[in-house]
């Protein structure tokens, strides 16, 4: 089978499970990012992947070759780590070519290599800065030239952007995803922002626990999650508690009826996800199932988009529209949320959400039913 | 300000006080005379003629300092970097016994190891000679670079030993490309704290000596008997001077204040 | 899209599996090492003080050197004299009594000095510290023999300290005031000026100068890694420097203050040369003693042996204190 393959892949340290039975395909020559928080075991994964940990149980393959005793300094793996580890002893030039000289490799050569890769990353006239006269921006291209320089057959990058600031952190992501697509390499990118994953992935492995929750496009993932912990950790949603009913789903009687219909037993514990942006709001006076009369409580202008905070009888629900739309509300006035069919996610009640512990940021403590993403940006 | 004044005036008295001993040696070095009077009399620099030209027993006992000073650092950093090493690799009990040993000669008060090695060298019939004095103070001072390396391998990133690895590189060219390169300034420092104690190290020299040969610290103390001469001062001048360019190099070209323990975070 | 053209014909080639020989022969060569220096240490550094030991049972011969023995005749010697249970004579313990009264006292005026020298010290620039640093190591470095010849000259009745005191005529205001008696009493003055040489005043004081760096250099660590927010956040809470200083540095630094105590102690227990210049022989320690029986006078090697055991025991079990007390302050950090 091409591509990166792992096979019932477990990593424990006495008695913590870090890495638990993981199964997964890494495409060649895509681009897979490993999405989860801090803990969720994706740089246990990706350090098992360039060998630098041995795996209590299970196989890695490359193309039908078992890998999985190799040692990492024979797997021919690029790896741009979270600090860079650019060696201070050496120049930007004998860092990208490292890999050439301990292989041998003759000087013109390696000086040759050494520029056409710098040139690949826009560092062309680096090569013979110190280190330590880079900036963060500067030093991230080179650790990426650097682990490009022997042609690796899979490409690994460990939280590459958390050194960065965030105006810079986007423009890179936009540039390695295209650079990733001019090589055609196989990359693997473990991070815990989900803009970065959905920016540069062909394909994203949500963690948690040791575990992964759901794999799939950015768009899959975003619009179709497959758990409460996805739907809360990618993006924002509003979460509302109750009792599946015909199909339906009672929250402290007011009926929700997705389309289509759910499958859940009757009166088993089951939550609604919905996304901020589908909620619609308007005039108090309108009335049916799959809507929520409230007070609106905050409203906040960011950008793009205005945020409205409902206080309804079975908590907060934020609204999200664009900051163009002509129906202003104000603070205090009664309005009714609505909830369309088609976007309403069903998932059994487990208390399984990212971030469940964490405070809601509704400013209205306890009784908020609004899981916003835990925002883990550096 | 009172309190800026109060600390700056406290460490300059230290500081005076620490120096006015050292200040006294040197500057009786400029005596005229036979004898060491202060404030010298008839100032004149005929003492380090006599030190460095005219008395041979100085600059004999002078060049036996320096080849013990550096053979002894030498060995002393060949036998401690492979321990600091093994420490830090593998952190076996073996390896922590095995530091804690090669420590042990520094901790202890240094009379009681000249003893033991006059014993020793008395009974393999090394006794007086030069290599075994070389020797003594490998052992007597090998706790340095023991301590200097380790801070040096404890200070390397393991991200990079990492990033080695992912590049193709093995565990001996680890070592060599990565490792010794990074933790070349901690062994170089290693190295001059060897040279300049085995300098000044007079207790232990003074037993497994026995009288054959002698350093400048020991024909120092061996003159002392015959009173104070100013030329034993140009001696403790050369190794003052000595002590200072070293330990200025060292903090020139590695990090002082991170080597005697300082935090590594706070950097201003 | 591939890699740039230019850089197809460079292969990074890496063979597959690990090199059985290869592996062997360096695991081997390691190992050889590791044999041949763990040899040097038990040989050259653990060796001679288990022949101490086994040289501080063997007896002294008339007119000959000494031969093997077990017995405890030399330590008896060492505590209650040669003659027990006859008569009791504590020469030797009297000697090893001044040997731990003058380092205690040596080590507790360095401390006392060098902490708030290091506290100050750690407060200034990583520059100006590097600076100190350079200071501190040069001092620290000067062989015992130039620090006794310095303090000599500064102490010698002839050109040091004593006549700059008649100089200035501190002297005969002394005499006048009769303090100079008082001093005489102390054995600090002869009947016409103030002295200092032989006096145990100046051999404590020329002790705490031999360690005053190496105490700067103990605390410097302990001092320098005091979170330097916590001190502002007390300063905002109102509290002053002295207030700082007892409620904030004192916990913290604590079981390294008191570590170093016992260690510069320790150091201090071996002390030779400062002894033998500074004090008078009735006041003499247990390391000139040990010169005496193995090189000097009363050539006597199993007894000099038995003193050095007996400076090592104790030794020993003061490092062993410091050593619990680093492992007490590490489990507190």
């Amino acid at each position: 089978m091409p591509g990166l393959v792992l096979a019932g892949i477990k990593k424990t340290y006495g008695q913590v499970t870090a890495v638990d039975n993981i199964d997964l395909t890494f495409p060649k020559g895509k681009l897979t990012a490993l999405l989860g928080p801090s803990g969720c075991g994706k740089t246990t994964l990706l350090r098992m992947i360039a060998g630098l940990e041995d795996p209590s149980r299970g196989t890695i393959s490359l193309d039908g070759n078992d890998i999985t005793e190799k040692p990492a300094n024979r797997r021919k793996f690029g790896m741009v780590f979270q600090s860079f580890a650019l060696f201070p002893h050496m120049s930007v030039a004998e860092n990208v070519a490292y890999s050439l000289t301990i292989a041998g490799v003759d000087k013109a050569t390696r000086r040759a290599r050494a520029e056409e890769l710098l040139d690949l990353v826009k560092m062309a006239g680096f090569e013979d800065r110190r280190i330590g006269q880079l900036s963060g921006g500067q030093r991230q291209r080179v650790a990426i030239a650097r682990a490009l320089a022997q042609k690796p057959d899979v490409f690994l990058l460990d939280e590459p952007m958390s050194a960065l600031d965030a105006q810079l952190r986007e423009a890179m992501q936009v540039e390695l995803r295209l650079l990733q697509q001019k090589l055609d390499i196989t990359t693997i990118v473990v991070t815990h922002d989900q803009r970065e994953a959905m920016t540069m992935a062909d394909q994203i492995v949500v963690m948690s626990n040791g575990r992964y929750e759901q794999i799939g496009s950015p768009s899959e993932i975003y619009h179709r999650p497959a758990s409460a912990f996805v739907a809360s950790f990618i993006g924002k949603a509003n979460f509302l508690k109750g009792k599946a009913k015909d199909g339906g789903v009672d929250v402290s009687g007011f009926l929700f009826r997705p389309e289509p219909a759910a499958s859940f037993l009757n009166g088993s514990a089951v939550q609604i996800a919905c996304r901020p942006e589908n909620v619609s709001l308007s005039s108090a006076d309108e009335i049916g199932p799959n809507r929520l009369a409230g007070t609106v409580t905050f409203l906040r202008d960011i950008g793009p988009t205005r945020e409205v905070y409902v206080e309804t009888p079975v908590g907060t629900v934020i609204c999200e529209m664009p900051a163009s739309t002509e129906t202003v509300f104000s603070q205090g006035e009664t309005v009714s949320a609505e909830f369309p069919p088609h976007a309403l996610r069903l998932f059994p009640d487990t208390d399984d959400v990212a971030g469940a512990q964490s405070r809601s940021d509704t400013g209205e403590g306890g009784g908020s039913i609004a899981s916003n993403k835990q925002d883990v940006a550096a | 300000m009172i309190k800026a004044a109060f600390k700056q005036g406290f460490m300059v008295l230290c500081a005076i006080y620490v120096a006015l001993p050292i200040m006294v040696v040197c500057l009786s070095a400029l005596n005229g005379g036979r004898s060491m009077l202060f404030p010298p009399e008839d100032p004149t620099l005929g003492r380090f003629v006599d030190f460095f030209v005219n008395e041979p027993v100085w600059l004999n006992s002078l060049e036996n300092s320096v080849v013990i000073a550096l053979s002894a650092a030498t060995l002393a950093i060949l036998i401690t970097w492979p321990i600091a090493y093994d420490q830090w690799k593998k952190d076996t009990t073996f390896s922590k016994v095995l530091a804690s040993l090669a420590g042990l000669p520094f901790a202890l008060p240094p009379i009681v190891f000249g003893v033991g090695l006059s014993f020793l060298w008395t009974f393999i019939g090394g006794l007086g000679n030069m290599l075994t004095g070389i020797l003594s103070h490998t052992a007597l001072l090998a706790a340095l670079p023991l301590v200097t390396i380790s801070i040096g391998l404890q200070s390397i990133d393991r991200a990079h030993l990492d990033a080695a690895a992912t590049m193709g590189a093995s565990e001996g060219t680890i070592l060599r490309t990565i490792i010794l390169p990074q933790t070349m300034s901690y062994t170089l420092s290693g190295f001059f704290f060897v040279v300049v104690l085995s300098f000044h190290e007079f207790i232990v020299m003074f037993f497994v000596s026995a009288s054959s040969y002698a350093t400048v610290t020991l024909q120092i103390f061996n003159s002392l008997r015959n009173g104070f001469t100013p030329t034993m001062a140009v001696g403790a001048i050369t190794f003052l001077i000595v002590s200072i360019i070293v330990f200025s190099l060292t903090a020139r070209f590695g990090d002082l204040p991170r080597l005697m323990g300082a935090d590594q975070a706070r950097k201003d | 899209m591939s890699y740039p053209a230019a850089a197809s014909d460079i292969q990074v080639g890496r063979a597959d599996g690990k090199s059985a020989s290869a592996f062997i022969k360096g695991l081997g060569l390691s190992n050889i090492v590791m044999g041949v220096i763990t040899a040097v240490i038990l040989f050259v550094f653990v060796a001679p003080f288990l022949l101490v030991l086994v040289v501080s049972f063997g007896e002294k011969i008339e007119g000959a050197s000494w031969v093997w023995g077990f017995d405890f005749s030399n330590y008896i010697r060492v505590f209650v004299g040669v003659d027990w249970p006859n008569s009791v004579t504590l020469l030797y313990t009297l000697k090893l009594y001044y040997t731990l009264a003058y380092a205690v006292l040596g080590s507790l005026i360095a401390v006392g000095f060098a902490f708030p020298f290091t506290y100050f010290m750690t407060q200034g620039s990583r520059r100006s510290q590097a600076m100190w640093l350079v200071f501190v190591l040069a001092s620290l470095s000067m062989s015992e023999v130039f620090v006794v010849m310095g303090w000599d000259i500064l102490l010698s009745n002839r050109s040091g300290l004593p006549a700059l005191l008649k100089a200035v005529g501190v002297t005969d205001w002394l005499k006048e005031t009769g303090w100079l008696t008082v001093l005489r009493d102390w054995d600090l003055a002869s009947p016409r000026n103030v002295k200092f040489k032989t006096s145990q005043l100046a051999t404590v004081l020329t002790m705490a100068y031999l360690v005053w760096p190496y105490a700067v250099i103990l605390l410097f660590a302990p001092l320098s890694r005091i979170d330097r927010s916590m001190i502002e956040a007390a300063r905002t809470m109102g509290a002053g420097s002295v207030t700082v200083l007892r409620t904030i540095v004192f916990p913290a630094v604590r079981l390294p203050v008191f570590g170093s105590l016992l260690l510069l102690f320790v150091y201090l227990l071996g002390t030779y040369v400062t002894v033998t210049y500074f004090a008078e022989p009735a006041h003499q320690t247990l390391p000139v003693s040990i010169y005496e029986s193995i090189r000097g006078a009363t050539l006597n090697a199993p007894f000099g042996a038995a003193q050095a055991v007996i400076l090592l025991i104790t030794a020993g079990i003061f490092i062993g204190f410091s050593l619990l007390l680093a492992r007490l302050a590490e489990r507190k950090a």
